[in-house]
């Protein structure tokens, strides 16, 4: 197994990450980021691969600047790298090349993880066909590889995510049918256009995608939702349920859900830091300080794993996560005024608890008995509840009874809606415990890793 | 930087038929862009499965690469020659027949 040493670890080369290396290599620190992708960026910044990049432009010119000047102070970057487990408060990690699955070993004196956040996914009759996929595997498509996800599509969820999807979408020459949104955010009451007047460049990013739609003649339709999709071997067809309580039927040859994102925290919760419920109560938190301390002594968290604020939030709490690291660890260094970093961060967080007001997500109470819960291993969410109800089954048990949460995706797919269906205590969220690996290991590591501790 | 041409074609074999795409698509892109949706049977219930999440999640994406069997197809980039083999027996349809 390869041995390696840092001052920090960062896992995860997303915004967070990106700015937070940046900052802790220019204050003359060593510092390793890790990310399993094969490409730094994230899901913002992320990279279109070079022969698209010559034929297309370069998607996110910022990203690619960011990158550079990562690099090129000096951070020891290693892409395709999965951490799959950790301990010693996270002074050890544990690493799989994600190519050739072979194992390491990195200690580190301190770690930032910023791992950034997976899309919310809320079942419905029919959502596991084929055809039926998140927004942002459309978003993707369309901006990475420059495919339709469908000529005609079907966008549905919440948030405001689904503007540039639909926008990409349109771009690649797709048919948006309809774009249905499960609230009223585009009509918001003047108590929350005040909230959202002190950040004007995101106002205006909305009204700019609001606009190309209205161009192109799509309308978002507020206060509808998907009831179900239909076909046989794909998806071909969709119900959408609408505000007056009529439903209609759309021919598509694509359907795009999505809920906004959930964060990813298995690594902080794997080291057994202190955890909050977060707004939707389906998650748990890690309980941060402002500058993404956790209760583990030397980890830090930061970006939408710490809790979804978007991309600019995540680059500034990366930022103030890297100077505490900083003042830990080479407290020798002038100190750094933080105040303008401290108040864009709050007024970043002000922004985010808008949108969580703007964009609230459905009651589970109404998903169908019938319902596939667990894509992995085909459980409904009539099974889920009846273990639930057998009175001891807690969400563990109802994951032992039911398989729930124990395919090949480890519940990263259903595990907020096993917790929601089999939740009693509104302000505890549960959540499936981190268990390493923290994803699948390729076999190679398995087998080679016969003698990781 | 401005766009200048279209992208190098590779050539690649999906279910035995060889097709073109645009070099450094991702795999899930190039089945979509050939209108190959399902790409596997559930193990549990047997239903047909596609590309879910696209950012290496869901695990609905797997195919054979190449000849190693469970790669991702949303996370691989194609090459020249790669071959491409989808698991929806037994029920194949005509887009990979
Ligand atoms: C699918 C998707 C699409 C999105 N698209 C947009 C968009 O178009 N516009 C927008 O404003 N916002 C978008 N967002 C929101 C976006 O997540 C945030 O705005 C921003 O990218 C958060 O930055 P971050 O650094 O916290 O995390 P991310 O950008 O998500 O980066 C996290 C990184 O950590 C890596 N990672 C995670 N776990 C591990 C591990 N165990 N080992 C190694 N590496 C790991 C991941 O590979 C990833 O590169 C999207 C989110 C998702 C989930
Ligand atoms: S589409 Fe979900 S893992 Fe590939």
């Amino acid at each position: 197994m390869a041995e390696s040493e840092a001052d920090v670890a960062v896992i995860g080369g997303g915004p967070a990450g990106l700015h937070a290396a940046l900052v802790l290599a220019r204050g003359g620190l060593s510092v390793v980021l890790l990310d399993e992708s094969d490409t730094l960026g994230g899901q913002y910044y992320k990279r279109r691969t070079d022969q698209l990049t010559a034929a297309f432009g370069d998607f996110r010119p910022r990203g690619t600047e960011l990158i550079h000047r990562v690099r090129a102070a000096g951070v020891v970057v290693r892409t395709g790298t999965l951490v799959w487990g950790a301990e010693d408060a996270g002074r050890t990690l544990f690493t799989s090349d994600v190519r050739t699955g072979a194992l390491g070993r990195i200690t580190t004196r301190a770690t930032l993880a910023a791992t950034g956040a997976y899309e919310r996914s809320l079942p419905f009759p029919g959502w596991t066909l084929p055809g039926v996929v998140t927004p942002g595997f459309a978003l993707h498509l369309a901006t990475m590889d420059r495919v339709p996800v469908g000529q005609r599509v079907v966008l549905a969820g919440t948030g405001p995510f689904l503007l540039p999807v639909a926008c990409a979408l349109l771009e690649v020459g797709a048919r948006i049918e309809a774009l249905v949104e499960l609230n009223h955010p585009y009509r918001p009451s003047t108590s929350a256009i005040g909230g959202a007047l002190r950040q004007p460049a995101r106002l205006a990013e909305a009204a700019r995608y609001l606009l190309t739609l209205a161009r192109h003649g799509v309308g978002v339709e507020q206060g509808a939702r998907v009831l179900a999709a239909h076909g046989d071997t794909q998806v071909t067809a969709v119900d959408i349920g609408q505000e007056d309580g009529g439903v209609r039927q759309l021919e598509t040859d694509a359907l795009c859900v999505g809920f906004g994102f959930r964060p990813s925290t298995e690594l902080p919760r794997l080291l057994g830091c202190d955890t909050r419920a977060d707004p939707t109560g389906t998650e748990q938190l890690p309980v941060v300080d402002a500058d993404g301390a956790t209760s583990v002594d030397g980890l830090y968290v930061a970006g939408d794993c710490a809790g979804i604020a978007g991309v600019h939030a995540a680059g500034v709490r990366g930022q103030l996560a890297a100077h505490a690291i900083l003042r830990r660890l080479a407290p020798e260094r002038a100190p750094v005024r933080l105040s303008g970093l401290r108040r864009r961060a709050r007024a970043l967080d002000r922004f985010a608890e808008l949108a969580d007001r703007l964009y609230p997500l459905p009651t589970t109470a109404d998903i169908p008995d019938a319902t596939q819960v667990c894509r992995c291993e085909g459980v409904s969410a009539g099974e889920i509840r009846e273990a639930a109800a057998t009175g001891w089954n807690d969400l563990h048990g109802t994951k032992a009874a039911t398989r729930a949460g124990m395919g090949p995706c480890q519940g990263r797919e259903c595990g907020h809606i096993v917790a929601a269906l089999t939740g009693r205590n509104e302000s505890w969220a549960e959540c499936f415990a981190a268990r390493m690996p923290i994803r699948p290991l390729p076999m190679a590591a398995t087998v080679e890793g016969q003698d990781v501790p | 930087m401005s766009p200048n041409s279209l992208p190098e074609t590779v050539t690649v074999t999906i279910d035995g038929t060889p097709g073109e795409a645009w070099a450094g698509q991702s795999v899930t892109a190039v089945l979509v862009a050939a209108g190959i949706w399902p790409l596997r049977r559930n193990p549990v219930n047997g239903q047909l499965r596609g590309p879910f999440c696209g950012m290496g999640v869901c695990l609905e994406c797997e195919v054979t690469i190449n000849g190693r069997p469970g790669s991702r197809s949303c996370t691989a980039h194609v090459a020249e020659g790669m071959d491409i083999r989808t698991h929806t027996e037994p029920l194949p349809t005509a887009a990979h027949g």
